[in-house]
């Protein structure tokens, strides 16, 4: 059996199921303050409906470390980074203690200069002295050579109460990112840290002893060692947990978008092919970007409750948000108001809405019909275009090869899941503006913890190997190794498949077969001194991408009728 | 707090071919950006708000046509790559108009500026002239007029300036290691322009091991001064980089931060990637210092790790040798020689005979040029060009804003000329027409 609970920013949802289909749902509100209490809530709820059960996975889904980023409520970090030549690594100062350490790597993870072992020692002390007990340590270039992050990791643990080094997060190339992102990672560890062993002892008070995984940004469940250790991998899981919940109702199979239509915003999301897109560079903090790899999805500021802005005679739709909409005892018009007037289907206090459009109307000099047409119109076409403006730049993103030039396959969406509240009242107006089929599912309003409930564990890596220095790296794994002037790109995609097996096997407790690793990126290319081939520059990045846990695909399908276009 | 605002928004349009090399073990090969990729993304310089990495355009074959006269076609001498790179200059020229950047950077390859106005194969590692496909891009799309390239390339640009020879409306300088001891053996200060253009081509071959020093002087004694003068629309920087002390192919000992600082001072509007073949030791740093100069942001830390100024330093000699080229740079400019002018004239045309070689295809070709010394134009250009690979080829050029004399006469020459049997492959560039016409003979 699986529990599933995405803690939300207004609701807590929840819900369990097997193999047969879903057993029970539970919503109830967040309370920002209390999230553990959200969740000792909605567990109660699922057990007064469903009983003792045991269960035997459960995936949590939470706002905790993007709150505690967003509100700045964050603990105190000792950061250490050795540069080497480039731009000024005082740019990228980040929280309170930040020191540069003499040393760096050029871009083959060559030492240019030693790391200064003194320097690491009286800083380590004098971060010791201002009483901060976690850290994060992070070179230039060390995923090409972790060496002097591993040369302060091994001054600073025995001292520190947790420890953040740059390469356990990403492989990926980017140390303003990797700086932030290691950052952010220790300082959400000490508030992380405490929740993850008040969820444990609430899961006993429950009766329960399931094996707990924490949702990612990517989709992708981690187990709660795994999370301990990166904590900062579960900002974001919301928009994740709705794309996962739209993959576990519906069967997709091409290119196609999400709409999520929220109060304030609606989020869009991605398919390729079926599958949703991923990124490793999508993700922003505090104006800081970072390495989480995580859903490619945008926030539109559009939603149910945008209020209606009249100037003139035009209107317009959002971004702001003043309370919520007349059909819900609110005081402005809003979009929900709109589609209200207009469609079969009615919502809350329909007289309401009524009488706040023909305000609108009057304005505009047209009928309330009218003018709740205009309304929805506008938002539908707002909406398409800052979606198609979102796809221009996936589509436009920069190649570096002839062949991927030429070649380079376009997403072009064939069909359109809206999900959210208002998503039944505004289906057939975005069809008409996107010119596409839509889906609305069933159950989509606990998608998110069917999301949740339903992910998988995901994780990605990249190896690196430089045959002419005879070395080979898989930084978030931790692998390093002397390789031969023979070592081939073709072994190179075997050890990295092999090894990313293996780390989830024995981490993760999740049997995976290797034909699941998928090689996302390849590249073999010689290195020339002077007229002679010296050396292979081997790079490989692989996968194992998010989805429905086996088994239990299709138990929570809905009917994806598709509504008639316009 | 998160970098810096930059002064300006850079767009960088980078397009490293990782599987594009002219042979596996040559310069120009798959691995040469691999490492200066490596250095920007380790940087984020992609990441700094102001600075945005786009991808290139792919050039048509009327945008090669509108510039060169190619033989036996323009397609011949062309790969997917060369297009792209081409296009990516495009690109960056489009970024600027477009009013998406301020400033753009091309760092595409292959480079181009050893491709001269007729095309009979590859020279110098280039086949199509990128820089100038662009400005003549901007010119047919966006009305530009006066415009100036810098060529900070090691090697002189002799393709460049075969191209704009005639051309009073660009102006080209080159700053590059002096003709006698290295590829492509040209660029002397004597060399000015065309009667019609005398002192819109500036040479300044600089000695062997010049320094930052040497190279930052003639930017401030001479191109910024001629640049205040002449006044153009666009500023290009051709930004070779194989002048750098580290480069295989090259004798000068130029830096990162020298690069830098000379993008500061030049302030050019668009920069585009020639050469540059130390691709460890100098592209990674250099690109990085121009990209930073570019947008206006500090470099101070942009040096090679094997950086020492001390050992750079120009000597004595070498000082007091640059500042007499780089006077006499400036004199060739505000005050062109006489003697510059061939007065070599046949029936109202001037007359140049030309010999070139093209190293990299191993290809001789013998040209010889008229110039319609006319009062209202720039002049009808007639180039008749013979190969050791394809004799008897014909270009004629109507350059823009050519009279209504030269307008027609270059079409009547065109219609005559395929019926003179011996000519075999002809090229007319209309540029007024916004046309080009060919004419093969089986
Ligand atoms: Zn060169
Ligand atoms: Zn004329």
């Amino acid at each position: 059996m699986l529990l599933g609970i995405d803690v939300g920013g207004t609701h807590t949802d929840a819900v369990l199921l097997d193999r047969s289909g879903l057993l029970a749902s539970a919503k109830v509100e967040t309370r920002q303050d209390d999230l553990l209490q959200s969740i000792h809530a909605a567990l109660g709820r699922i057990r007064d409906l469903a009983g003792e059960v045991e269960v035997q996975r459960f995936n949590l889904s939470t706002t905790l470390c993007t709150n505690a980023i967003v509100q700045d409520e964050l603990k105190p970090v000792g950061v250490m980074v050795s540069a080497g030549p480039g731009i000024d690594p005082e740019n990228f100062r980040i929280g309170d203690h930040y020191e540069v350490i003499r040393g760096g790597l050029d871009h083959r993870g060559e030492e240019i200069q030693a790391l200064d072992l003194d320097q690491v020692e009286q800083c380590t002390k004098r971060f010791l002295d201002q009483g901060l007990r976690v850290f994060a340590a992070v070179g230039k270039f060390s995923p090409r050579n972790p060496e002097h992050e591993e040369s302060m990791v091994r001054a600073i643990s025995d001292r520190a109460a947790f420890l953040t080094a740059g390469h356990w997060i990403s492989g990926q190339l980017n140390f303003p990112r990797r700086i932030a992102t290691s950052y952010y990672n220790s300082a959400v560890w000490p508030i992380f840290n405490e929740f993850a062993n008040s969820v444990e002892s609430s899961l006993r008070e429950h009766h329960i002893s399931p094996q707990l995984n924490i949702l990612k940004a990517d989709g992708g469940t981690m187990p709660l060692s795994q999370a301990r250790r990166l904590p900062v991998e579960s900002i974001f899981s919301g928009p994740a947990a709705s794309v996962m919940g739209l993959m576990a109702l519906c069967d997709i199979e091409e290119d196609a978008l999400m709409l999520d239509v929220g109060g304030t915003t609606t989020d869009v999301g991605v398919f390729a092919g079926g599958d949703p897109l991923v990124e490793a560079e999508s993700v922003e903090l505090v104006h800081r970007p970072t390495l989480v790899r995580a859903m490619k999805t945008e926030s539109i500021g559009l939603g149910g409750d945008s209020a209606i802005a009249l100037s003139e005679d035009l209107c317009r739709v959002g971004p702001r948000r003043l309370g919520a909409s007349l059909a819900c005892g609110g005081e402005q018009a809003t979009l929900v108001d709109a589609l209200n007037c207009i469609s079969e289907e009615t919502f809350g206090d329909r007289d309401a809405s009524i009488r706040g459009m023909r305000e609108i109307g009057s304005g505009l000099q047209c009928s309330v019909e009218e003018a709740a047409l205009r309304v929805v119109r506008q938002s539908c076409r707002s909406l398409r275009e800052k979606t198609m403006a979102m796809l221009e730049r996936i589509n436009e993103r920069p190649v570096y090869t002839v062949h991927e030039f030429l070649e380079s396959r376009r997403i072009e969406p064939g069909k359109l899941y809206i999900m959210g509240g208002p998503a039944r009242l505004l289906a057939p107006y975005l069809s008409r503006e996107f010119g596409l089929p839509v889906v609305v599912p069933d159950n989509a309003g606990v998608a998110n913890a069917l999301g949740a409930a339903l992910a998988r564990p995901t994780l990605q890596a990249e190896l690196f190997a430089d045959t002419h220095l005879h070395h080979m790296t898989v930084p978030v794994l931790g692998r390093q190794e002397r390789v031969s002037r023979d070592y081939t790109l073709k072994q190179a995609k075997r050890d990295l498949s092999e090894d990313l097996c293996r780390f989830v096997r024995d981490n993760y407790h999740w049997s995976v077969d290797e034909s699941e690793a998928e090689v996302v990126e390849e590249s073999a290319m010689n290195m020339v001194r002077g007229v002679h081939t010296v050396g292979q520059d081997i790079r490989v990045k692989c996968q194992i991408k998010p989805g429905i846990t086996p088994d239990y695909e299709g138990v929570v399908k809905c009917i994806c009728k598709e509504l008639p276009t316009g | 707090m998160y970098m810096q605002g930059v002064a300006n928004r850079l767009g960088v349009v980078f397009f490293p071919a990782f599987d594009w090399a002219i042979s596996p073990t040559h310069p120009e090969r798959q691995e040469r950006l691999l490492y200066t990729m490596d250095q920007l993304k380790e940087e984020g310089v992609f990441d700094i708000p102001g600075i945005e990495e786009y991808r290139p355009d792919e050039a048509g074959l009327e945008d090669v046509r509108r510039v060169h006269f190619s033989f036996p076609d323009t397609e011949s001498h062309l790969t997917p790559s060369h297009l792209i790179a081409a296009g990516g200059a495009i690109k960056a020229a489009k970024l600027l108009r477009e009013g998406d950047a301020d400033k753009a950077f091309a760092l595409v390859r292959p480079p181009g500026h050893h491709a001269m106005k007729a095309v009979h194969g590859g020279r110098g590692f280039c086949n199509v002239n990128i820089e100038a496909i662009m400005v003549e891009y901007l010119r047919e799309h966006y009305g530009v007029g006066r415009v100036a390239i810098v060529d900070t390339d090691c090697h002189h640009g002799d393709g460049t300036q075969d191209v704009y020879w005639h051309d009073p409306e660009t102006l080209y300088i080159s700053l590059h290691q002096d003709g006698r001891t290295l590829f492509p053996g040209s660029g002397f200060s004597s060399e000015l322009g065309g009667p019609k253009a005398l002192g819109k081509t500036i040479n300044i071959p600089l000695p062997p091991r010049t320094s930052d020093e040497g190279f930052l002087h003639a930017v401030d004694e001479v191109v910024l001064p001629i640049l205040e003068d002449f006044r153009p629309e666009i500023v290009i920087n051709s930004a070779g980089q194989d002048n750098h002390f580290s480069d295989p192919l090259t004798d000068m000992n130029f830096s990162a931060q020298g690069y830098a600082a000379l993008n500061q001072r030049l302030n050019p509007d668009i920069a585009v990637l020639e050469g540059g073949y130390s691709i460890h030791g100098a592209l990674p740093y250099v690109n990085t210092g121009i990209i930073l100069a570019m947008a206006g942001l500090d470099y101070a830390y942009v040096r090679e790790p094997d950086f020492d100024p001390e050992s750079l330093r120009q000597d004595k000699r070498t000082r007091e040798y640059i500042h007499q080229i780089c006077s006499q740079a400036r004199q060739s400019y505000f005050h062109p020689p006489d003697s510059g002018i061939s007065r070599n004239m046949e029936d109202g045309y001037f007359v140049r005979s030309k010999e070139i070689f093209y190293d990299t295809d191993f290809i001789t070709e013998r040209q010889r040029e008229h110039l319609l010394d006319c009062d209202h134009c720039s002049g009808l250009l007639l180039m008749e060009s013979s190969s050791s690979r394809l004799k008897n080829c014909l270009g004629i050029e109507i350059p823009r804003g050519a009279c209504q004399r030269c307008q027609s006469a270059g079409q009547m020459y065109f219609d005559k000329a395929q019926q003179n049997e011996s000519l075999r492959n002809m090229q007319l560039i209309d540029r007024p027409g916004g046309a080009v016409r060919r004419f093969r003979r089986e």
